[in-house]
């Protein structure tokens, strides 16, 4: 075995030539430790990673067999706290996909990734290994709590299209994660109430099911690829609003919160997918604005209308097993991880919740969307209020989806502040009717007045993509305006993201609370530019494929768009 | 300001207004008895109560109304009088002698002259002056209206043009300069003129709504029974239908009569209260009650609550009598006791009787009388309001008729005028604030630039352009009319409920009468700018509502609807305020929605405080900095990078933008503190190429010999 080490800019690159893999990291530079003591630790690395192998009598081969059975894409949840004993090894485990895969297996890709952390933590304590690339795969490390980790392993298949932004695919692995505890609470907590991990399980796996369900084309998961490139997934959309517009929909906010009464709650308000206005913090505003855009809003409401209305007819059951369209599932996992159909009325050990469950939402005749998801049935029009947990305030609310034409409105009140529950619940929402429905219908015919329609952010020549990173909010063109771009347009700035992502988060840890500023812009072999300029916080990303002429011609490109677009921000000062 | 407001409350309301009276007369009254007195005349042109004897005339101004008025006193000769009214500049006295004849005399010269009806056929049934461009004197005669100009050089009237209709008997009111000839057998087909400084108007022929007691009889309409009512420069008519014993009232517009309700009299007691108020056309009556509810019952009984509550108050124990005459705009004479009294409104009792707090206020804002009182009540009372915790949409609403009340005195240009005669005699410059008083005003001088042009466009009829070069002219003359305007701003004083009909099926013309004559020399108009509702309103308001500050967020967002609507411009304390509020609370997501929303506008008050509400939150720090910028602030946005530690960022800034005013050494001593000799060579080299000199000063040499020593002490490490 011949391998080689190299330290090179706070960037430990582990090349093996034996299995034709790198991994890298990136280590903290002001690490304390010394030098020696890195290739101590290599050593000891080099030794577990052996030991994790020979146990599982698994080849680390073969970890890419098993992925090409499953849509090239793996993974699993585990707890680094659990199962530290000989024998005990399937205790760590708390999600697993595809879950049809033997136990050995399972526990060969887990154990690699503990061994890997515990190797890395040696360097960098605060941030462990973030990812391994691998020949044929990309292993995405995730540690959604404090020794709870999800890893995410894609297949690098022969395939064109099947290459990504490790970031972006990180991103699903937070979403996944916080969207779970917004609705679950923590997975410490889960653990901490029933040891055995089966009620972590029973919740875990389901949720995550539904939650993949999302990226099903055919039969395929499309994961966030290069394509997706011009998008920026733990962020809101907004919509923008004139000042008239604006001080009415903090009026109508106003009101909102106020027939509450004095109780503390919270509103988010939607027009078509697009954020119009928040009262919760940054992380309760990307969660839950997301699942009103996947689940909620007008648009995910008709999507679901179809295939709901299918269902009545055709099958009496009111729920669709995961198994029918994701890969089957073994009957040893299925034991394991609990009943993943999760029906309310089954027998299985748990009752779970299933938040992320296709087609469950509709519209009640006095405007409020109703589900009965968490229970209740939908028929007699008695059901159990939906409530989520607030990272911000950690506590449960009751959340009420209003919708009234393109307008959602989302109001989040806290249980303990109901005393007597649904009934509670059905008094306030006839006290909001009463209060703000007209305000809601005037909000409504004003946002829909200024509304430009799908494309109205587009920007002609340009296409681009802007977050505010210390807003959380993201505007991009149009995704049917990005798909006109050349796949080698998207492929360069792809890797322009990577640069950008590895730039930033070693700036990160270069100089804490530092923004840095950054441009780059890079030619792609169709002579397109992409660009990406950063700037307090402030990103923007863009390709311009027109603007084939000059370095100084895509420049002023931006500088235009800036201007026009960003009140200046990006322009060079 | 509250403290004289309360004072001011508190001396009135020991007059009484304890109780439900909502009008008052004031002890002492004007005196008036001449011995020999031959009765009373009110001359409502000239606001002049008028006694004759038999060869002189006595008269008392009545506006200003002081109970120590002294007569004037002119002769005339003796003869039988009808009536007795002044010329408009007050040279002429004009005497009705009989059905046939007036008399005039020239005040100063002595002189007489006496003018005769043509023919044998018809009498003259009054006559009036008239600041009508054409004519000066206009007789009513049964054939019609004789229209004459007065001929200085030759001492006679020169007819000018004649009218000719049958009259059977004719109701004038100076104030809305209109005449209405009755005529018909019932007495209830009208005709109508208006005759005003801009021209004569001819209103279209209408009939008054008569029922009939029975079949055969018609009851014929008589001419105590038709007033006319100037209510806030709109001209309505009164009919009492004896008959059905219900009040109809109609507007009047340029080219249509619409009818506009009607009021059923219930009692006894109403009804003679009907004719005792109505009966001289009072506006204060109306005045005293916003629009939605004058057409109620409750006007005429408020007012014979408030008669008797008056007269217990009077030292004299007069009790109302028959002898009282109402009289233009507020005035009583009491003929049997020659006293005058003025009618008082107790702007105290009104406010606090009605609960209904959007209405007080709408009313309060009409006041233009006791300006100052009222804007104080205004603003003691949306204090109390906020104070109280009253539900939102309450607040909203007084906040729109607050705003509306301002815009629209921006627009007639009221509520310069004010400000200009308030501060004139100080001779305070009219600036409030270190520089900020200028802005406000430029904004609104543009706002009003604005506004007329947009008026004159819209509204051909529109002639209210002159008015806004008006307000500067400290010698406003009270007696010059104001054109006849067709009102652009009717719409903010329409309720909407009685008119929006009428206007509607008439082409939008409303006929009104000319206000003007009722301003005062001190504070015109009760308007409450930006600026003064944020330093008596919210500013106290916030002082006292110590705790949750939600609430009056709610409030002050209402107040920028408000303000957006009528495009008034918010004073950027408020923003301040406002922004303070949110982060008290720590509504951060908010904040950060009404920055990037603009319902707080940038500015460098907002900016600042951003920043310094950012201490705890980095989000909204950056939305300061983001705004420093965007307000092209530059030399405060490079410091405040500077001072952040982005010295490489402020300096491509200060490049950029040439800001130059900031010390060299700010930036060479960041570069310093980031202990990093490659950046601190950077920022030395930049002065050093950019700064002519910069190699001399002490700053350079200092720095120098610093990256000195830093360079040398890494190459020994």
């Amino acid at each position: 075995m011949s391998s080689s080490l190299l330290i090179l800019n706070h960037q430990l690159t582990i090349t093996s030539s034996t299995y034709d893999s790198k991994f890298f990291f990136q280590t903290k530079p002001k690490s304390s430790r010394s030098p020696s003591l890195v290739t101590e630790d290599l050593r000891s690395f080099i030794s577990k990673f052996y030991t994790v192998h020979s146990t599982n009598s698994a080849s680390f081969m073969g970890l890419s067999s098993i992925g090409t059975a499953s849509d090239g894409m793996q993974l699993c949840i585990f707890d680094l706290r659990r199962g530290q004993h000989e024998g005990q090894e399937l205790d760590k485990i708390l999600y697993f996909f595809p879950a049809d895969l033997p136990f050995s297996t399972q526990l060969s890709v887990i154990g690699l990734s503990e061994g890997l952390i515990t190797f890395t933590r040696i360097f960098s304590p605060e941030a462990a290994c973030e990812v391994i690339e691998a020949e044929r795969h990309s292993h995405v490390f995730y540690e959604a709590e404090p020794d709870i980790w999800m890893v995410m392993i894609v297949e690098k298949s022969k395939e064109s299209e099947a290459i990504w932004r490790i970031d972006a695919l990180r991103e699903v692995l937070k979403e996944i994660h916080s969207l779970f505890v917004m609705f679950h609470g923590s997975i410490r907590a889960l653990l901490e109430r029933e040891p055995s991990g089966g009620l972590t399980r029973a919740h875990l796996y389901p949720f995550i099911m539904d939650y993949l369900r999302d990226f099903l084309i055919g039969k395929k998961l499309q994961l966030p690829s290069f394509r997706d490139c011009l998008m920026e997934r733990r962020s809101v959309q907004m919509l923008t609003v004139g000042r008239e517009a604006a001080i009415e929909v903090q009026t109508l906010v106003r009101i909102l919160e106020s027939s509450a009464g004095n109780l503390p709650c919270f509103s988010l308000i939607l027009f078509q997918d697009l954020l119009v206005s928040t009262t919760l913090s940054p992380e309760d505003t990307i969660n839950l604005f997301k699942y009103a855009v996947l689940r909620l809003t007008p648009l995910a409401l008709s999507s679901g209308a179809k295939s709901w209305s299918y269902l009545r007819r055709g099958n009496s059951s009111s729920h669709v097993s995961i198994g029918s369209t994701l890969p089957s599932t073994g009957s040893v996992s299925e034991q394991f991880y609990g009943s993943h159909d999760a029906s309310p009325a089954g027998d299985n050990r748990y009752h779970v919740t299933r938040p992320l469950q296709h087609d469950k939402w509709f519209k009640g005749k006095d405007g409020f969307l109703i589900t009965d998801i968490w229970g209740g049935d939908i028929g007699s029009l008695n059901v159990t209020t939906p409530t989520v947990w607030l990272h911000q305030t950690e506590e449960r609310m009751y959340l009420c989806a209003y919708q009234y034409k393109s307008l959602t409105i989302i109001l989040l009140i806290p249980l303990s502040s109901i005393l007597n529950g649904d009934q509670g619940v059905s008094i306030l929402k006839q006290q909001l009717l009463e209060n703000a429905s007209l305000k809601i219908l005037k909000v409504e015919e004003k946002l829909s007045k200024g509304w430009g329609g799908e494309n109205a952010y587009h920007v002609s020549g340009y296409r681009y993509l802007l977050v505010d990173g210390n807003r959380d909010i993201s505007r991009a063109s149009p995704p049917t305006k990005v798909t006109t771009l050349s796949k080698e347009s998207l492929l360069a700035l792809n890797r322009l993201r990577e640069e950008v992502d590895a730039e930033k988060s070693r700036a990160k840890w270069d100089n804490p609370g530092r923004e840095k500023d950054l441009e780059v812009c890079i030619r792609a072999k169709n002579n397109a530019w992409a660009v990406a300029r950063i700037t307090g916080g402030k990103e923007l990303y863009m390709v311009l494929e027109k603007a084939n002429e000059t370095l100084l011609y895509a420049s002023d490109a931006v500088e235009k768009f800036s201007n026009r677009y960003c009140s200046g921000t990006f322009s060079l000062d | 300001m509250s403290g004289k407001a309360s004072s001011s409350q508190a001396s009135i309301g020991g007059l009484g207004s304890g109780s439900v009276s909502h009008v008052f007369i004031q002890y002492p009254p004007l005196r008036c008895n001449i011995p020999g007195s031959r009765g009373f005349y009110y001359d409502d042109g000239n606001k002049l109560l008028l006694s004759p004897t038999s060869n002189q005339v006595f008269s008392w101004k009545t506006a200003p109304f002081s109970p120590n008025a002294a007569p004037n006193i002119d002769s005339i000769t003796e003869g039988p009088i009808c009536s007795i009214r002044f010329s408009l500049d007050e040279k002429l006295i004009a005497v009705q002698r009989s059905n046939t004849s007036i008399q005039f005399f020239h005040r100063e010269t002595g002189e007489t002259f006496t003018h005769r009806c043509k023919s044998e056929s018809e009498s003259i049934l009054g006559f009036f002056w008239t600041d009508c461009p054409s004519c000066d004197i206009v007789v009513v005669k049964t054939s019609g209206l004789d229209l004459y100009a007065y001929d200085h050089a030759l001492k006679s009237l020169a007819l000018v043009e004649t009218k000719k209709m049958t009259v059977s008997w004719y109701v004038y009111t100076h104030e809305s300069r209109l005449v209405l000839l009755a005529s018909g057998m019932q007495c209830k087909t009208f005709h109508g003129f208006q005759l005003s400084s801009v021209g004569i108007i001819r209103l279209p022929k209408f009939e008054m709504v008569m029922a009939k007691p029975e079949a055969n009889s018609k009851p014929v309409l008589a001419s105590e029974d038709v007033y006319i009512v100037t209510v806030y420069g709109r001209i309505y008519c009164l009919q009492v239908d004896r008959v059905a014993m219900v009040l109809h009232s109609y507007r009047f517009y340029r080219d249509a009569i619409i009818q506009q309700g009607s009021l059923p009299i219930y009692s006894h007691k109403v009804a003679v209260n009907s004719r005792a108020p109505i009966s001289a056309p009072l506006p204060v009556l109306f005045r005293g009650f916003p629009r939605s509810d004058s057409f109620t019952s409750r006007p005429g009984t408020k007012e014979s609550e408030s008669l008797e509550a008056s007269d217990s108050n009077d030292n004299e124990a007069i009790i109302y009598g028959d002898g009282w005459t109402f009289l233009v705009p507020d005035l009583i004479c009491d003929i049997a006791n020659k006293r005058l009294w003025k009618i008082h409104l107790d702007l105290e009792a009104i406010s606090a009787s009605s609960s209904e707090v959007p209405s007080v206020l709408e009313f309060l804002q009409r006041r233009k009388l006791e300006a100052n009182k009222a804007k104080q009540l205004c603003l003691a009372i949306t204090r109390t309001m906020i104070l109280e915790r009253r539900p939102i949409n309450m607040v909203a609403k007084a906040m729109d008729v607050l705003v509306t009340s301002y815009a629209l005195s921006l627009k007639t240009g009221s509520y310069f005028k004010g400000i200009k005669t308030e501060r004139t005699p100080s001779s305070v410059p009219n600036v409030s604030g270190p520089g900020q008083g200028e802005d406000v005003n430029t904004g609104r001088t543009d706002g009003l630039g604005k506004s007329v042009q947009q008026e004159s466009a819209s509204r051909v009829n529109s002639v209210s352009v002159g008015r806004s070069s008006n307000y500067s002219s400290e010698t406003e003359d009270s007696s010059s009319f104001e054109p006849l305007k067709i009102s652009s701003n009717d719409a903010q004083f329409d309720s909407g409920k009685v008119d929006t009909g009428a206007r509607s099926s008439a082409t939008g013309n409303p006929l009104n009468a000319s206000v003007s004559e009722q301003q005062e020399s001190q504070l015109t108009s009760p308007a409450i700018s930006p600026d003064e509702m944020y330093r008596f309103v919210f500013a106290p308001a916030e002082e006292e509502m110590i705790g949750e500050p939600s609430y009056l967020v709610s409030i002050i967002l209402e107040f920028f609807r408000s303000a957006n609507l009528e495009k008034v411009k918010v004073n950027p304390n408020l923003y301040v305020l406002t922004v303070q509020l949110l982060a008290r609370s720590e509504q951060y997501a908010e904040l950060g929605l009404f920055v990037i929303n603009k319902i707080i506008e940038p500015s460098k008050e907002v900016a600042l405080q951003l920043l310094e509400s950012g201490r705890q939150n980095f989000q909204i720090r950056k939305l300061g900095s983001d705004m420093l910028r965007q307000v092209s602030l530059h030399q405060d946005y490079v410091l405040l990078l500077v001072q952040d530690g982005y010295y490489l960022e402020a300096l491509r800034y200060a490049r950029k933008h040439k800001v130059t005013t900031i010390r060299p050494s700010l930036f060479l001593e960041a570069a310093m503190t980031s202990n990093d000799s490659q950046h601190l060579a950077a920022v030395l080299r930049f002065f050093s190429d950019f700064i002519p000199g910069f190699h001399s000063t002490s700053d350079f040499s200092t720095y120098y010999h610093i990256l000195n020593e830093m360079n040398s002490s890494s190459v020994v490490a």
